[in-house]
């Protein structure tokens, strides 16, 4: 043990050495970063313990559960529930492939929402093996922290606990926020939005981002008349300006309306739903309402006051380069922290947390050419810059290369919806600096792209490689 | 309530090239965007050979040609003078004439049946291979995602029915409109087309139904046709021309053969609704890919209703009065078929070309025989495609192609570069792949690192279906480069296109690891495998081992 010690750097301080914890690491919150962390800790030979809120679809104050947002309210279930849209668009194209179906297919929503209820409960009792597994012990109550190296779980019934621990790692995600406008509450979040009872006839979605085109894109997928207002010119901001403009056509095209420049201004209780308000003054009927205008950090009910943890003006943990909160026994990762705000990032800062902690090796998390999909239908998938953010950083020319093609399944269904990718080149190094694809299969396919780009792969080596789309066969093969 | 979108600012100048931009940081004129040209627009994502200088004269490589001084005397009617109008000799045709040439290609009228007269513009990829035969995946998939659609809550009063006669006639119209373009494309081009059979009288000459042609060069692209063995009762059999056109739908057929073409149309006709038997000589299918991924499809076609007949070989086939068809193998007879399709290979056009009389060699099987360049033993005579039997995939024959337009009238020798060319298979589920099978990986290349998947993809579970995703990636242990990868289960092609330029660029199982993944996607399990299924060592006293015996001893 003494040796161990010696590696451990901790003989210079030998009175923090006698220091006897009940934990070597307490995770607050069992999302995709948390449980991450918490494995990966143990698996170093760190006793862990971890708490997380009860299971709910519906996250609250008091309600979460083991998964997080991405298994339980984000990722996973808004990608069944796309998966079950976008048949809506597969039915129409079967038509001219030969099938005969009825004019309007029925579509059992209640079946939907229940098989997907089944399916994440079904991840939430994998996640909670896993931390079992790994041998982290799980409580289930609100964690907060108490000191530097104090945390305590308020469990179910009331009773509260409290442990020591040598490291405390603040993994509670976000959740998403409303707006500020009377007849706020009538309106829905993407949590309800998951779990709604009924599947809206007409649906309105405030926002721009990826959550409110997602969302956008299911219900009409599943035969809602959906209205989609967001402030900008063009939804997606901070993508790529071309590509939006072409995710904005497809949404048209598969008959979302959308409202740009229009904001929200106020929601009012109907007989058979509400009326919706807009800053132009005009007026819709909804059944639905969904606000997708961001989220926020969940660190109001933590208590990070009583270690002095320091968070930004919306709510953020702020952390170093190794995810170490200004207090050197805390440390936050995910969203909590809100750099970007990904599941796959969560995790990677969660495994570079427990190496830089407990696996003796100082790890960054590397947030340079991060390959990110917008689940839309069809979807966009990008990686690296966007030819405005290529612009701005390059010292000398940027070459663009697009290429926009109907795809071949469109020949035969008759859809009217092209295809579009997107390479960003520096002229003088030749490297790839960004990548983007706004069609079916999008995500699938710019997954191995973002290798390429990762290792500054230069567009020669993307030229050398035999037909860049040669399993979707279309006349630019020629 | 739609609202119409502008089009969004963009600071930029634009340079004459509609796909090639440069863009200037300093530059602050806001320009709007350009609309996007209607048809077909040159695809961004390769070298533009339109972009290169224009140049007339060329000179001809002085060592390949022994008469150069008379040869550069002598007045020719076309530089190039192509026989075949399918993927490579498009290709080369066009390329030549954007590099200045004067250039005619011949091809068959058209038809969806090829023979000794008919072709189309086009060739096999567009008129009887990759497109329609997509055309037919994509109508039979149908089935499947109907199938899939009800654990999703979708819900049928009738189970949807197929019309054969619909895909036929929306399939063809797509090809009369392909074949059209692809003409397009050669008069757009400048490239002369001639419609006939092309045959070769002499080193620069080429005779079309009577009339002769002369040419500095000349590219035999002829492509290559379906082979059905001598067997009794041949003639009731049909091959995968006849197979993507057939006036009704198959009620029972056997196809056979073990290779992509038979696990394609298997496929295709399982989704159609068609009773599918695949009689393979083989124990399993596929031979040459990865022995993992020939199992996993052989199952995972077996679970959608496919019947698989393995190691039976056929040796006649039988019409009976009732017009049904009966195959005889090895194993005995199976009977009530309805359709009869072989699968058995594709040979090299090179019969009545004229060929054997100009001495351009062949091999046994009658594909043309050409250097690194695509050279024949006739040094004016060259030869790219399924005629020289080497990749036989239309990328490849485009790369062909572009190489040779390039070698021989850009004066820049050009080889065609075989290593790590992705491929697909549309069966059902999918397969694609780059770079060796493990079995060859551990031939070259002996201690290799092997990761592996087999998973039940999301939609899976939600669907209830059987369907299954497998994924391998095979790794240099030396070196920990990624040598190969093979994948099968839905969207493999698409998926594994995208990693095929990390593998040619020999990135390495830590790139990989370094990459985040887009989740939830299938594609980001390739970024995640941490730990290998096994390593594969070369034992101390492996020599003359078998690799399942290395396999075995490696035991992780």
């Amino acid at each position: 043990m003494a040796r161990k010690m010696l590696i451990d750097g901790e003989m210079g301080k030998p009175d923090e050495a006698d220091v006897h914890y009940d934990f070597d690491l307490f995770v607050i919150g069992a999302g995709s970063g948390g449980v991450r962390a918490g494995r990966f800790a143990a698996n170093y030979g760190a006793k862990v313990g971890i708490c997380e809120l009860p299971f709910h679809p519906i996250s609250s104050e008091v309600i979460g559960g083991v998964g997080g947002t991405c298994v339980l309210r984000g990722c996973v279930p808004k990608k069944i529930l796309v998966y079950g849209a976008a048949f809506g668009g597969e039915l129409e194209d079967a038509r001219n492939y030969g099938w005969e179906l009825n004019e309007k297919v029925d579509f059992n929503w209640k079946k939907l929402l229940h098989k997907k209820t089944e399916e994440i409960t079904r991840l939430n009792g994998i996640y909670k093996r896993l931390l079992a597994n790994a041998g982290v012990k799980l409580f289930e109550g609100e964690g907060k922290l108490v000191g530097p190296n104090e945390v305590e779980v308020t469990q179910l019934d009331g009773t509260k606990l409290c442990y020591s621990a040598k490291h405390i790692l603040i993994a509670t995600g976000g959740r998403a926020q409303r707006p500020n406008i009377p007849g706020q509450e009538l309106g829905i979040t993407s949590d309800e939005a998951l779990s709604l009872e009924e599947l809206p006839k007409r649906a309105v979605v405030l926002g721009g981002g990826y959550i409110a085109v997602e969302f956008a894109s299911i219900w009409r997928g599943l035969g809602a008349t959906v209205d989609l207002f967001f402030r900008k010119e063009l939804p997606l901001r901070g993508f790529d300006d071309e590509m939006r403009a072409v995710v904005a056509r497809n949404l048209e095209g598969r008959g979302i309306n959308l409202h740009p420049r229009t904001n929200l201004t106020e929601l009012i209780k109907t007989e058979d739903g509400m009326k919706v308000i807009t800053d132009h003054g005009e007026e819709l009927h909804a059944d639905v309402v969904l606000f997708a205008t961001g989220r926020i950090p969940n660190t109001k009910r933590l208590n990070l006051a009583s270690a002095g943890v320091e968070t930004d003006a919306m709510g953020a943990v702020k952390v170093d380069e190794y995810s170490c909160t200004n207090v050197p026994s805390i440390w936050a990762v995910g969203d909590v922290t809100n750099r970007m705000n990904l599941t796959p990032v969560a995790l990677m800062e969660g495994t570079c947390f427990a190496k830089s902690v407990f696996g003796g090796q100082p790890s960054k998390p590397d947030y340079i050419n991060v390959p990110y999909a917008v689940f839309c239908i069809p979807p966009l998938s990008v990686v690296g810059l966007s030819e405005e953010q290529a612009i701005e950083q390059a010292n000398g020319d940027i070459l663009v290369f697009t290429s926009t093609f109907n795809p071949m399944k469109n020949t035969v269904s008759g859809r009217q919806e092209k295809t579009a990718m997107k390479l960003l080149v520096d002229a003088e190094t030749d490297k790839v600096v960004g990548a983007s694809m706004c069609g079916p299969d999008a995500p699938e396919i710019v997954q191995g792209i973002a290798i390429a780009l990762k290792c500054g792969a230069t567009k020669a080596q993307f030229d050398s490689t035999v037909r860049f789309i040669i399993s979707l066969p279309t006349l630019e093969n020629l | 309530m739609a609202t119409s979108l502008a089009a969004p600012k963009l600071t930029a100048t634009l340079s004459a090239s509609p796909s090639l931009r440069t863009l200037r940081r300093n530059l602050s004129v806001p320009l709007s965007l350009l609309p996007n040209p209607s048809g077909p627009r040159a695809l961004g994502l390769r070298s533009l050979p339109g972009s290169r200088p224009r140049r007339r004269r060329f000179s001809v490589e002085a060592a390949a040609e022994p008469d150069n001084g008379a040869e550069a005397a002598r007045h020719y009617d076309f530089d190039l003078f192509t026989v075949g109008a399918g993927s490579g000799g498009v290709r080369a045709s066009r390329f030549a004439s954007n590099f200045g040439a004067t250039v005619a290609v011949c091809e068959l009228p058209f038809s969806t049946v090829s023979s000794e007269t008919a072709g189309g513009v086009g060739g096999t990829c567009v008129l009887r291979g990759c497109v329609p035969k997509k055309l037919l995946v994509y109508a039979s998939k149908y089935a499947h995602e109907f199938e899939e659609s009800h654990g999703f809550g979708w819900m049928y009063d009738a189970e949807p029915k197929h019309d054969w006669s619909t895909l036929m006639a929306n399939k063809n119209a797509e090809l009369q409109r392909l074949t059209g373009i692809y003409k397009n494309i050669l008069k757009n081009a400048n490239v002369t087309l001639i419609e006939g059979r092309g045959k070769i009288v002499d080193p620069h000459t080429v005779d079309v139904d009577g009339k002769l042609y002369s040419a500095r060069h000349i590219l035999v692209s002829v492509g290559g046709r379906p082979f059905i063995p001598e067997i009794p009762g041949r003639e009731y059999a049909i091959d995968s021309d006849l197979a993507l056109d057939l006036p009704s739908k198959p009620e029972k057929i056997a196809i056979i053969g073990g290779g992509y073409i038979a696990l394609e149309f298997a496929g295709i006709f399982n989704g159609l609704s068609s009773d599918v038997h695949v009689f393979i000589r083989q124990k399993k299918v596929l031979r040459g890919f990865d022995e993992e991924i020939r199992d996993f499809v052989a199952e995972q076609m077996s679970l959608r209703g496919i019947e698989f007949h393995t190691e039976e070989s056929p040796q006649a086939i039988q019409k009976l009065p009732d017009g049904s068809l009966s195959l005889k193998t090895n194993k005995g007879t199976v009977e009530g078929f309805s359709h009869i399709m072989f699968a058995t290979g594709r040979r090299p056009n090179t019969k009545n070309l004229g060929l054997e009389t100009v001495g351009v060699k062949m091999t046994k099987n009658g594909a043309i025989e050409v250097d690194e360049f695509s050279r024949t033993s006739v040094p004016s005579i060259w030869a790219v495609g399924d005629v020289t039997d080497r990749i036989n995939l239309t990328p490849v024959a485009l790369m062909e192609g572009g190489a040779l337009a390039k070698t021989i009238f850009l004066n820049e020798p050009t080889k065609p570069d075989y290593r790590a060319v992705p491929s697909a298979v549309f069966s059902q589920p999918p397969i694609g792949q780059v770079g060796p099978t493990e079995e060859q990986a551990i031939q070259e290349y002996g201690d290799v690192d092997i990761f592996t998947a087999n998973f039940r993809p999301l939609k899976a579970t939600l669907s209830g279906l059987p369907d299954r995703v497998f994924m391998k990636v095979i790794v240099c242990a030396k070196t920990n480069r990624v040598l190969g990868l093979h994948m099968c289960g839905e969207d493999s092609a698409e998926i594994v296109q995208g990693f095929a330029v990390a593998v040619k660029a020999g990135l390495t199982k830590a790139d990989f690891d370094a990459t985040v993944g887009i989740h939830p996607t299938t594609a980001e399990e390739f970024v995640t495998m941490r730990t290998p299924t096994r390593k594969i060592r070369r034992g101390p006293s492996s020599e003359g081992k078998k690799d399942s015996d290395a396999k075995a001893a490696a035991g992780v």
